[in-house]
């Protein structure tokens, strides 16, 4: 936290997008979290991903629930819409903006608590109807608001800085996504960005619900050594199974690849996601192998990152209730009432 | 690369620019807190110990300092750090006893100084507080030299050269006025010195033998005719004048001609705007009294009719100017007269020594120049000491002020029998400027209010006499404004690798994406794999030691950052930390005292 | 009950039912009245007991001098023995048994049979009944003909063996023209469609559930692009009524006109969310369809007991407009009122319906449209207004109404602030500032007085010989209505006032000034209108006097009668 804002200058030679804006015109407000707080890196990668994605800010929408992780939409593109919520019901409150106006880009920001205790309902059924969205879980396995208790997806064995270790099962929400039907499921590290960009680009244009579970180090109550949610015990059983490139529409694959080695694949706006295994017996498009590896791996206590699994088919919200294809909301009143007439005939079925 | 050594003080030296840039190596930043505070005596101080002469200085400083400035990379003005060292003197209390103090026991040695200038009065207020007896000879009836006689009074008041002159002649100087030498190998002769130091400047203007040049007493040579009407023996010149060359005496002359009856004044230029020597912001002053400045003419000829100057022949040029910004030699595309009363040549100085002999041990140059060691002071004669335009011709009051202070110390050596090279090296001193949580004892909030501008007097008023000093100096307000936009850049970003855990929240926060995390690797291929590339190659990488969790390297770079402490205020384990860096510049005191460590003060 | 309203006699209809779904009891009352009365009636002159298991006790419910016509195949003449009433016993399985084949068409058209006799006991017009079979059957002719068959079995049955018609009979009378028979879910569902609400987001629950699908099935029939085939509406079934109430939230931040239909479990459920609304300032329409509660309570019966959590919903001080429709046709009207309000105070707004407006078939007047009608949309900047100005502030009281002036996301870089629950400045920003604070939290108050002016008047019969007035709302108007007309039939007169919003207007406040005892009648135990004129009004307590019908029936005229009347004589008597 800082008393000054951040100086409101920009490095002359910072790049611009395509609409002529800098990085810095995403940005936020400086965070109000601890320093070296997980959290804000994911803010920072949300602004390099949406700097790089050409996204107007007003045409993003900012969500969230209660909790840190909730906090932080503040922190970056002042010049959206923001919509900080009620603990665990951010979910909802997207699916009714989404069906309101579905040309916004939606980006949600949870965390373990907000997600997965309070907010579970609505976090499974969010997946059910494969809303258009991006759904961040800043997962550091501790409630930080209310000074530290461990929260669902705390390891057993894991040892917060303070009270005794955890003895509960944690819930990981990677494993809980793919069993739950979710068509993109990714797991990131708030300490990798070169991993967690590219990743955020591909959960915004995958057309339905884009699950992004970050680990993101909580420095005041568990970034300890016996911590399993602390920076170097995460970079040390670090395992990238998958490396992920997303490539925009107009944009060549880089031939930095091996042949063999890569698979593309191609989203509905011409985008592709470029995988690259580093583990050969992996394919992130069948959903029953993913859940396989990911138990496998959880119990090897390896944290396994990278895209995981995608379905890029399923449709989403809109497509399964046949919506307009217009926003909702922009619909003209005329062609929303039916008329005197209408009414007329209506209320000669009720005599 | 290797990680960077910031136990060097040249390091974080070059980090402030302006400290770095000024030849006598003013620091500052330090001042310019100071004058926030409201502490312009310690301000002032600051400033005389390095540069001797606040007063003057911040006034007619060629101000080396501004271009260097970090403020100019970041956004486009510099701060107004002369403006600022002008207040200083300005709104000082009576100083007196805080200046050096000569010891009534003398140590022995006598020192003569030639020339009563910048670069001698800096030997003397070295020398005279170690016990050294000192006389300057000066060939003029005032002290000063160039200050006095090349610069107007309108720019320069003569209370305030004299004041600050009288500061070190009241330690005991033995003043000769009047008393030019003529023959220096009978000077030395004498061998009533043990050392001699020559401050003679460059006092010979540069001629300009065309056509028609020795057929009238209407063309004069700028710092003669300058120094002429310092002296008051001239005070008039014809309607029309035409000043040859842009530089900073060719706008002195101007001015000056403009305040002595001139009504339309043009300055002739050689070369396009962006290749004049003057100082823009003496461009700028010059034009605001409607001075015109004509580029692209090349002069030929003096136009004489009757025996009288009518005017004077240009060639009108075209020049090509490459990528690099390098210019041609230009073309002729035709010729044309512009009619004037009176030329003034300010076409450039050149070293003049008529007086020293050439068998004396004294070597010379092929540009007639004298050969001085650049770190010594001392010409191939022992014993004998050049400084300030006399030394490698000329250049401006700030270096003779340095060349002075380096002098002094070689001319102590020389008396002590020491080894001349054998030199205390600057040191530098760190502190942390931590207070609390989010509190650092400095003002980290970047301002971003624009420069001031020094408020002059009105265009009307100020033609009404010669000595009506144009600038008034900031106000108050004015300087409140002006100190915040000093980025300090002395309180540095330092760096302790194996505290970093690697949380990016630095990188994240810095807002001119000057810090990157990455595998270590050769300077260029560094540089450009940086967040944002660095592709200024004058300012330096900062490369940390190899970090615990990943073995990557923290890489700074030091080119526009502003100092705003944000990347420490947000480090979760004060692996940032920011330190005031401290230059501790060796005077000739110090090698007195062999101590430098001892100068290191919490301001 | 249909083709009695079409020979021109009122009708009401009233459905009690348990909450199951199939296999127990379900009464089905229809009362008809030349005066047109539309609240429940404690008479019963005619009963056809249908069910076995409540013979008994449907034996009981008969009045004297009245009817019960039971299917008599096997008879139980010990269990009917009552001999002040006249016991009809015709044998409905035997004659569906001997017509019909297979055994649940058997039990279906023996339910129909006893139409075509009550016809012929009541001089039902039978070719109306023709027509309605005609009508419903439409697109399945041989189910008209075969319901017709039953009922012809059943009224020829009847013919040849009784007298008729009964002594108890209906006469064509011209009393239903430009009526309809509705109830008041269907009525808000339409209301909803041309409301232009386009997201619906909802959790089943009883006594609301109808309201989602009355707005589901006008919108499959109206809503479609003519072009594409696709919806201009998306309704969100949700995992539970908090999710149901954040969607609605989410909907009408960005723009969309949405509502969400509920019961008072569903009430406390949302409270979170509704506290948020109130606080960050966004529209909202939620149809409370009341049941009998505490906690799961009755959910088939009716009541009026939401008022108190709807009024002040959620934690912290928060207060919220309600609307009380009395009937179907407020409810239509209610609706529209509800969505212009919701957009023009920025505040979540409360349809008070209940179970027995929301279900029941009441007769209400044809619902009117007018073209000209243009949604209230309220202080919505647009992107040419937010490209003049130069710099918006989200909570900035400009007009002094205490309405601040919103914005919708995607419209201009320059509108966007964040909508949070958190403290916040009036310009938005997150603050923990006292007086910040208290700024906004004041400023809502403005508003509230401002919304007290925008509210639907109560509707007054005002006399000033009058010293005595009756109070009600909602479902309790039309008993309190027929009880006042009936009082005035015994020349005691009464003042009336039926509230229609809260917070209360300045009419209601005055005419309850202007008295020295009021009644007020309401369907709940706690009386929970009083409570709030007390608080919102400052009312002396002394002179409201409850009259209290909470057992989840619909509430009588003749209940009210005889409390007001028991009262009075208390009060001589003292």
């Amino acid at each position: 936290m800082t008393y000054i804002g951040k100086p409101n200058i920009v490095h002359p030679k910072a790049a611009k997008n395509s609409i002529g804006l800098s990085k810095r015109d995403y940005e936020g407000v400086v965070s109000t979290l601890c320093a070296g707080c997980g959290h804000d890196s994911i803010t920072a990668a949300i602004i390099q991903a949406v700097f790089e994605l050409d996204i107007q800010p007003h045409e993003l929408g900012k969500m969230s629930g209660i909790g840190c992780s909730s906090k932080t939409p503040a922190y970056f593109v002042s010049q959206s819409h923001g919509f900080n919520s009620v603990h665990g019901r951010m979910p909802s409150v997207t699916t009714g903006a989404n069906a309101a106006n579905r040309d916004l880009t939606y980006i949600g920001v949870s965390g373990d608590g907000d997600s997965l205790s309070i907010g579970m309902g609505q976090f499974a059924h969010v997946i059910r109807r494969n809303l258009n969205m991006t759904y961040i879980i800043e997962n550091n396995g501790v409630y930080g608001l209310t000074k530290g208790q461990y929260s669902a997806s705390a390891d057993i064995g894991s040892k917060a800085k303070k009270g005794p270790a955890n003895q509960q099962k944690p819930i990981d929400p990677v494993s809980m996504g793919i069993a739950l039907g979710a068509t993109f499921v990714a797991r990131g590290f708030s300490g990798d960005k070169e991993q967690l960009v590219p990743l955020i680009k591909a959960a915004i244009r995958h057309k339905g619900f884009g699950l992004l579970d970050i680990i993101s180090p909580c420095v005041t109550f568990n970034d300890n050594v016996e911590s399993t949610k602390s920076y170097s015990h995460v970079r040390k059983f670090y395992h990238q199974v998958i490396d992920t490139d997303f490539v925009p529409p107009a944009d060549e694959i880089k031939a930095k690849y091996k042949k063999g080695e890569v698979m593309p694949i191609k989203l509905h706006d011409g985008s592709k996601i470029v995988f690259r295994k580093v583990d050969k017996q992996y394919d992130p498009t069948d959903r029953a192998g993913a859940y396989t590896y990911l138990r496998d791996s959880i119990n090897k206590q390896e944290v396994i990152t990278g895209l995981l699994y995608i379905d890029k088919e399923c449709d989403d919200m809109h497509e399964i209730a046949q919506c307009s294809d217009r926003p909702l909301s922009k619909i003209p009143y005329e062609e929303l009432v039916p008329g005197t007439g209408e009414l007329a005939k209506i209320m000669n079925r009720f005599r | 690369m290797k990680p960077t050594n910031t136990q060097d003080p040249n390091y974080f030296h070059k980090v402030v620019d302006c400290q770095w840039a000024c030849p006598a190596h003013t620091d500052v930043p330090r001042y310019i807190r100071m004058i926030a505070q409201g502490r312009f005596s310690d301000a002032y101080m600051v400033n005389r110990e390095s540069n001797i002469f606040p007063g003057i200085l911040g006034r007619v400083c060629d101000r080396p300092c501004e271009p260097a400035c970090r403020r100019i990379r970041v956004e486009d003005k510099a701060v107004a750090i002369c403006r600022l060292k002008r207040v200083a003197a300005d709104h000082r209390d009576d100083i007196s006893d805080r200046l050096p103090k000569a010891p009534s026991k003398k140590n022995g040695h006598k020192i003569a100084l030639i020339g009563a200038g910048c670069a001698s009065l800096a030997v003397a207020n070295d020398l005279l507080p170690l016990g050294y007896e000192v006389t300057i000879f000066e060939a003029l009836d005032k002290t000063g030299g160039l200050m006095r006689t090349n610069i107007p009074q309108f720019r320069l008041p003569p209370e305030t050269l004299d004041e600050e002159i009288q500061y070190i002649l009241d330690m005991g100087v033995d003043l000769k006025l009047g008393h030019r030498i003529n023959s220096f190998d009978d000077f030395l002769e004498q061998g009533a010195f043990d050392a001699v130091f020559v401050g003679s400047g460059a006092p010979k203007g540069k001629e300009l033998d065309l056509p028609g040049r020795f057929e009238t007493n209407n063309v004069h040579i700028g710092i003669e005719w300058l120094e002429s009407v310092a002296f008051e023996h001239i005070d008039s010149i014809g309607k029309k004048v035409l000043i040859i060359g842009v530089g900073n005496t060719a706008m002195d002359c101007c001015r000056s001609s403009l305040r002595i009856g001139a009504k339309e004044v043009k300055v002739m230029a050689r070369k396009p705007r962006g290749f004049f020597k003057a100082s823009d912001w003496e461009l700028e002053d010059a034009e605001e009294e409607n001075v015109e400045i004509i580029v692209n003419h090349s002069p030929k000829a003096f136009v004489i009719e009757n025996h009288k100057l009518v005017g004077m022949l240009f060639e009108e040029m075209e020049y090509q100017i490459d990528d690099q910004g390098k210019i041609d030699r230009g073309k002729v595309v035709r010729e044309k007269i512009i009619h004037c009363d009176d030329v003034i040549l300010a076409i450039g100085q050149d070293n003049a020594f008529p007086w020293i002999e050439r068998d004396i041990g004294i070597e010379f140059d092929k540009w007639d120049c004298p050969i001085v060691d650049e770190t010594t002071m001392m010409s191939s004669r022992a014993g004998v000491f050049f400084g300030g335009d006399a030394a490698f011709g000329p250049k401006n009051i700030i270096w003779a002020v340095a060349h002075g202070h380096e002098a002094a110390i070689s001319i102590h050596k020389y008396c002590s029998k020491e080894d001349l090279n054998d030199r205390l090296p600057p040191g530098m001193n760190l502190a942390s400027q931590k207070m609390g949580m989010h509190e650092w004892s400095y003002s980290n909030d970047y301002d971003t209010s624009e420069r001031r501008l020094m408020p002059h007097v009105d265009l009307k008023e100020r033609f009404k006499q010669l000595d009506i000093e144009v600038e008034l100096g900031f106000t108050l307000e004015q300087t409140i404004k002006e100190v915040e936009r000093c980025l300090n850049c002395d309180v540095q970003t330092v760096f302790t690798a194996n505290l970093c855990i690697e949380c990016d929240a630095c990188i994240d926060i810095c807002p001119v994406d000057c810090l990157t995390i990455t595998d270590n690797d050769e300077e260029d291929k560094l540089r450009a794999r940086l967040t944002v590339p660095a592709e200024n190659m004058e300012q330096d990488l900062y490369v940390s030691e190899t970090l615990p969790q990943t073995e990557r390297v923290m890489v700074k770079d030091e080119d526009l950052c502003i100092h705003c402490s944000l990347c420490a205020e947000r480090c979760p384990t004060g692996a940032w930390d920011m330190q005031k860096s401290t230059l501790l510049l060796p005077y000739a005191k110090d090698e007195a005292n062999s101590n430098i460590m001892s100068k290191v003060s919490n301001n | 009950m249909k083709a009695i309203f079409r020979m021109g006699i009122p009708v009401v209809g009233k459905n009690y039912f348990p909450s199951n779904i199939q296999g127990l009891p379900t009464w089905y009352e229809v009362r008809v009245t030349g005066d047109g009365y539309q609240s429940a009636s404690n008479q019963l002159d005619i009963i056809i007991a249908m069910n076995a298991q409540t013979y008994q006790k449907d034996l009981l419910a008969v009045d004297a001098g009245g009817w019960l016509i039971y299917d008599s195949t096997w008879p139980r003449s010990k269990l009917l023995d009552r001999d002040d009433i006249t016991v009809i016993g015709i044998p409905f399985s035997k004659l569906c048994n001997e017509n019909f084949e297979g055994v649940r068409s058997r039990i279906l058209m023996k339910n129909i049979a006893y139409v075509g006799a009550l016809a012929a006991l009541l001089k039902i017009d039978l070719d109306i009944i023709k027509e309605l079979l005609n009508e419903t059957f439409a697109a399945k002719k041989h189910l008209a003909a075969s319901n017709l068959e039953a009922i012809m079995l059943g009224y020829n049955h009847v013919i040849e063996n009784f007298a008729c018609p009964l002594p108890l009979s209906v006469k064509p009378l011209n009393k239903t023209k430009n009526h309809v028979i509705i109830d008041g879910n269907t009525a808000a569902g339409l209301a909803c469609v041309y409301a232009g609400a386009t997201v619906g987001a909802w959790y089943p629950i009883t006594p609301s559930t109808s309201l989602m699908d009355s707005f589901q099935a006008f919108c499959n029939q109206l809503r479609k692009c003519e072009k594409t085939k696709k919806n201009n509406f998306c309704i969100i079934q949700a995992e539970d009524e908090l999710a149901a109430i954040g969607m609605v939230l989410g909907a009408s931040w960005n723009g969309a006109r949405a509502f969400t239909p509920t019961s008072g479990p569903g009430i406390s459920l949302m409270s979170e969310f509704i506290g948020f609304a109130y606080y960050s300032e966004l529209p909202a329409v939620i149809f409370d369809i009341q049941r009998a509660g505490p906690s799961t309570g009755m959910p088939t019966r009716t009541q009026q007991c939401d008022l108190m959590i709807c009024a002040y919903a959620s934690h912290g001080d928060t207060r919220h407009p309600l609307l009380f429709p009395s009937n179907p046709e407020e409810c239509f009207y209610m609706t529209l009122s509800a969505f212009d309000l919701a957009d023009e105070l920025q505040t979540p707004i409360f349809v008070m319906s209940d179970l027995d407006i929301g279900m029941n078939d009441w007769m209400c007047p044809d619902l009117q449209w007018d073209n000209n009608y243009q949604p209230k949309r309220g202080k919505v900047l647009n992107a040419e207004q937010l490209d003049a100005m130069e710099k918006f502030y989200r909570y900035l009281d400009v007009d002094g109404d205490g309405i601040t002036y919103r914005t919708l996301p995607g419209e201009h870089a320059k509108g966007s602030f964040f909508t949070r629950g958190s403290g916040h400045n009036k310009f938005g920003g997150y603050t923990e500032d006292s007086q910040e604070y208290q700024d906004v939290i004041d400023r809502l108050l403005v508003k509230w007085e401002t919304a007290r002016k925008m509210m639907p008047e109560a509707v007054i019969d005002y006399s000033k010989f009058n010293k005595t007035a009756i109070i009600s709302y909602g479902s309790s108007d039309g008993a309190s209505r027929e009880a006042l007309y009936r009082l005035k039939e015994q020349n005691k007169n009464y003042n009336y006032c039926c509230i229609k919003s809260f917070p209360f207007c300045k009419s209601a406040k005055d005419f309850i000034n202007k008295h020295e005892k009021i009644f007020i009648v309401e369907q709940n135990r706690d009386a929970q209108m009083r409570s709030l004129l007390m608080l919102d009004l400052e009312i002396d307590p002394k002179k409201l006097i409850s009259i209290l019908h909470y057992n989840g029936n619909p509430i009588y005229a003749n209940f009210i009668i005889e409390e007001v009347l028991k009262n009075e004589k208390k009060g001589v008597a003292a």
